[in-house]
């Protein structure tokens, strides 16, 4: 995979390839649906359409890329392959606050509280994880552990204190959906706009995450600023998965299939990872939000689009396993 | 000078035309009928009531009654919508009963008129069907279906005048794992069936479904325990519910033997049928009623 | 013992790598360096000694700017620590760590082009001439042929050799090692130390290798340091250094001092300790 350098030609030309299987799953998830528009002849109803299936594909892009690079920088950063987006905690503040918000506020101010909880998590487990300003990967995953328990218990008990009416809504929610009812075309701004500026921020660091990867010492003095990268890097991760739930709630694996499948692709050069991160991850939700709207189609019901990504995590994970033991069993 | 009193007069125009497009619409002109989009249960029974059933184009996947709405192509329910099947529907009026103005923005957004409805209590119900009229051009329609529910539930507040109100709870059964079951609390919908029965709520306080344990209907008291198992078919499962309810004999109904398991479904939906529910209801706590006695319905 | 002591600057001119009265504790109260002040001169091959304890790898994180000492100052190349940039330090300064088992599959193309970060930019993007050093790396260590194998399937003196030429890329002027040589035979040491000689001669690295083989030192470096509990407690050329009376209460162990007579360079036999029921364990 490195028999060849990556000069700046090399990269570019990854970049626009990533970038353009993306489009082609957006035009593809835009011109594709379970009604089929295309022999219809009213026009403002084929407009109509094509509008939701846009803000769907927008939407599902901007989610999915930023769960993508969120997981892979939280990968690279706890040297853990299993980690994802809301092992460090703050998929659950983000969900308790928008749970609480959709309760007593109004459904429509439920992104703000999202990246509200979002924010005083970050602040919460970087206060607990940290010691003399710097964070272990140990620690941090630690912490995260023991916040995500703790929301979890918050989101059971206000599940449990209200309507039963209420409680179908909730539990929707959580399993992670892109809602057409309100296009919140701002939150899909602000989401897709913390993704290029995560991608370009990861991309500066992938060099510091290769390295930190065979130690901390040897990175250090292979000239990467360890404690300010984990630092940045935990900061960045958890805005974009906290951007993410609170545009469609807590969509699970695509944080952690998509480094894995990038990986066994690419390789572990996260120079190349991030990028293809970025528009990989994109492309894989839209193409799930579009099985999940034929889906729709066809039954009449459809699970939503985070009940179909834990679907594939399961079988997904099995294969891993699998496949770790079967190298390490060539190994010996 | 005079171009900004040009301008201001425009403005003005403007500002008016705005008020009077956001005042109550008209009811719309009969430019052919309408195409109603109904997306919960109790308002597909009352279109179909009102005679309204062969101008709905599509339904929630819940709506079942009548049976001729199950041929109605269904597009999901209230939390989660398939808006390009409501959009291929092309209706142009929609009911539901919700409170989420997300749902309601995004039907208006497709060019649908959207008529978010309540129906907690009676007057709400009977407030709906106005409405529904209204927005449908029938009003005579609505008024001929108000008048036949409230005849119904006159009649029967008038076969249990004059006897003893007994106290009444209206319960669900417990689910598995839980230790509590819903009731109906006062100013409920169901409440109020109990009230026309000839009824009074066991529960004294004003909540929504509040839950409670079998201890506090120990405590509670009711002469009488109605517990609605709609959908739970299975005959054990009935002998379950009531051998479960036998555990208590503190409670005076199952010291009395007058803990009743009810199985009609619309006992707790505000359409048309409430008249029927108030009567099933009343002949379960009177059983001679059944027999004919009293005017009947 | 108490004193500390500095070696003479060389004849090369200012020291090339200077740590003065430098303190560092990991925890309070808990002081691994204390007052330490040493100065290497350019272009030799200096060991670090001492036992357990003593400091040795905490002063080589130091002096890489991994750890900022609670007092003193550290110069490299004539300038303080704090003026580099870490890009900019690790362009000058190389460090081999101890060999660790860290579980990631890499090839040895791909180690050694990580010795490149320091050149490569942002993004990182590679150019002909980050090829030409990492080639260049490869031959000095002798590892050219390993180039796409896996650094997991090569034994522990290729393996380090590896590690070594990953530091080379870096083109560096200085080069720490923390006790290259432990898990190695005595052939791969031997070859090892080579290596650091010749990297010394022809290519004028300095090079400050942390050792725990006090024989094997003396007999490949120009100058000792013997560490003592966080300060210098001896600095010199090996005949200075590897004496019993130097080295005795340092590792507090009798020694026997002899010399090989074919390199004119001392190594050392430990004695079993007097009365063994009262030795230490």
């Amino acid at each position: 995979m490195t028999t060849r350098p990556l000069t700046r030609r090399r990269y570019a030309l990854t970049v626009l390839t990533w970038a353009a299987a993306w489009a082609m799953a957006a035009v593809v998830g835009v011109m594709v649906g379970a009604e089929d528009i295309w022999s219809w002849e009213d026009g403002d109803a084929v407009a109509s359409v094509l509008a939701l299936r846009f803000y769907s594909v927008m939407s599902a892009s901007v989610v999915g890329a930023s769960l993508a690079l969120a997981g892979l920088a939280l990968q690279a950063l706890l040297r853990n392959p299993l980690a994802t987006p809301y092992v460090l905690g703050v998929s659950g503040g983000a969900s308790l606050c928008i749970i609480l918000a959709g309760l007593f506020v109004s459904v429509l101010w439920q992104p703000v509280f999202g990246f509200a909880g979002a924010l005083a998590t970050v602040a919460i487990v970087y206060g607990v994880a940290q010691r003399r300003g710097r964070l272990e990967p140990y620690t941090l995953l630690l912490s995260g552990v023991i916040i995500n328990a703790f929301y979890a218990a918050g989101i059971m008990l206000v599940t449990s204190l209200v309507r039963p009416a209420e409680r179908g809504a909730i539990a929707y929610w959580m399993m992670g959906s892109i809602s057409r009812f309100d296009p919140r075309w701002w939150l899909v701004g602000v989401v897709g706009g913390l993704a290029v500026a995560g991608g370009m921020l990861f991309a500066v660091f992938a060099k510091g995450f290769n390295l930190v990867a065979v130690g901390e010492d040897a990175a250090g003095a292979m000239g990467i600023r360890v404690s300010r990268l984990r630092v940045v890097t935990f900061v960045g991760a958890s805005l974009l998965t906290g951007a993410s739930v609170a545009l469609a709630g807590p969509i699970g694996f695509v944080g952690l299939i998509c480094p894995h499948l990038l990986r066994m692709l690419l390789g572990a050069d996260h120079r190349r990872l991030v990028p293809a991160s970025l528009f990989f991850g994109a492309a894989f939700l839209v193409l799930a939000d579009l099985t999940a709207r034929l889906l729709e189609g066809i039954g009449g019901q459809a699970p939503p689009v985070g009940v179909l990504t834990a679907m594939c995590g399961g079988p997904f994970f099995i294969y891993l396993l699998r496949a770790r033991w079967r190298r390490i069993a060539q190994l010996r | 000078m005079p171009r900004a009193l040009h301008a201001a007069a425009i403005l003005i125009g403007w500002a008016a035309a705005f008020a009077a497009g956001c005042a109550d619409p008209a009811p719309p002109e009969a430019e052919g009928p309408a195409r109603i989009l109904s997306l919960t249960p109790n308002v597909t029974e009352i279109l179909f009531a009102m005679g309204l059933g062969g101008d709905v184009v599509g339904r929630s996947t819940y709506c079942d009654y009548p049976p001729e709405a199950r041929r109605l192509p269904a597009v999901g329910d209230t939390v989660r919508l398939n808006l390009e099947k409501v959009v291929a529907l092309e209706p142009t009026l929609a009911f539901l009963v919700t409170k989420r103005d997300d749902v309601v923005g995004g039907l208006e957004r497709l060019g649908v008129r959207t008529v978010a409805l309540e129906s907690d209590t009676m007057p709400e119900l009977i407030a709906s069907i106005r409405i529904i009229g209204t927005e449908t051009g029938r009003r005579g329609a609505a008024e001929i279906l108000i008048a036949r529910i409230e005849a119904d539930l006159e009649a029967v507040r008038r076969s249990v005048r004059g006897r003893p109100r007994p106290k009444v709870l209206f319960a669900f059964p417990m689910t598995v794992g839980s230790t509590t079951m819903m009731v109906a609390g006062r100013g409920s919908f169901v409440d109020e069936l109990l009230a026309v029965a000839g009824a009074e709520n066991a529960y004294p306080e004003a909540a929504d479904w509040p839950a409670v344990s079998p201890e506090r209907v120990v405590a509670l008291g009711p002469e009488v325990v109605l517990v609605h198992a709609a959908g739970e078919g299975a005959p054990d499962r009935l002998d379950a519910i009531r051998r479960a309810w036998a555990n208590w004999p503190g409670i005076p109904a199952v010291r009395d033997g007058r803990v009743h398991v009810l199985t009609e479904p619309f006992l707790t939906i505000p359409g048309p049928r409430v008249g029927e529910a108030a009567r099933v209801i009343a002949e379960t706590i009177h059983p001679d009623l059944r027999a004919g006695g009293g005017d009947d319905p | 013992m108490a004193e500390d002591r500095t070696t003479e600057v060389a004849d090369a001119g200012a020291a090339w790598v200077e740590a003065r009265g430098v303190e560092f504790a990991y925890r309070p109260g808990d002081t691994v360096l204390s007052g330490l002040s040493l100065a290497v001169a350019r272009g030799r091959l200096v060991a670090l000694l001492g036992p357990n304890g003593s400091g040795k790898t905490t002063l080589l994180r130091v002096l890489l700017g991994l750890l900022e000492p609670d007092a003193g100052t550290v110069h490299v190349g004539g300038r303080p620590l704090a003026e580099y940039s870490r890009a900019a330090l690790a362009r000058c300064a190389a460090y081999v760590p101890q060999e660790t088992a860290e579980a990631v599959t890499l090839t040895v193309l791909e180690t050694v082009l990580m010795g490149r970060s320091p050149h490569t930019g942002a993004l990182g993007f590679e150019s002909e001439d980050d090829w030409r050093a990492v080639r260049g790396a490869l031959h000095l260590t002798d590892t050219a042929r390993f180039a796409d194998r896996n650094l997991d399937e090569l034994s522990g003196g290729e393996r380090q050799r590896v590690v070594i030429a990953r530091a080379l890329a870096q083109e560096p002027d200085l080069l720490l090692l923390d006790e290259p040589t432990s898990f190695l035979d005595m052939k791969h040491q031997h070859a090892i130390y080579g290596l650091l000689g010749r990297l010394v001669r022809e290519r004028g690295l300095t090079v400050l290798c942390v050792s725990h083989d006090v024989s094997l030192a003396a007999a490949y470096a120009d100058e000792l340091v013997l560490l003592a509990r966080g300060r210098v407690a001896a600095a010199g050329s090996p005949a200075d250094v590897v004496r019993t009376d130097v080295l005795e209460p340092v590792y507090e162990t009798p020694v026997a001092v002899r010399t090989d007579e074919a390199t004119g360079r001392p190594y050392v036999l430990p004695r079993a300790a007097a009365e063994p029921s009262g030795s230490a364990d």
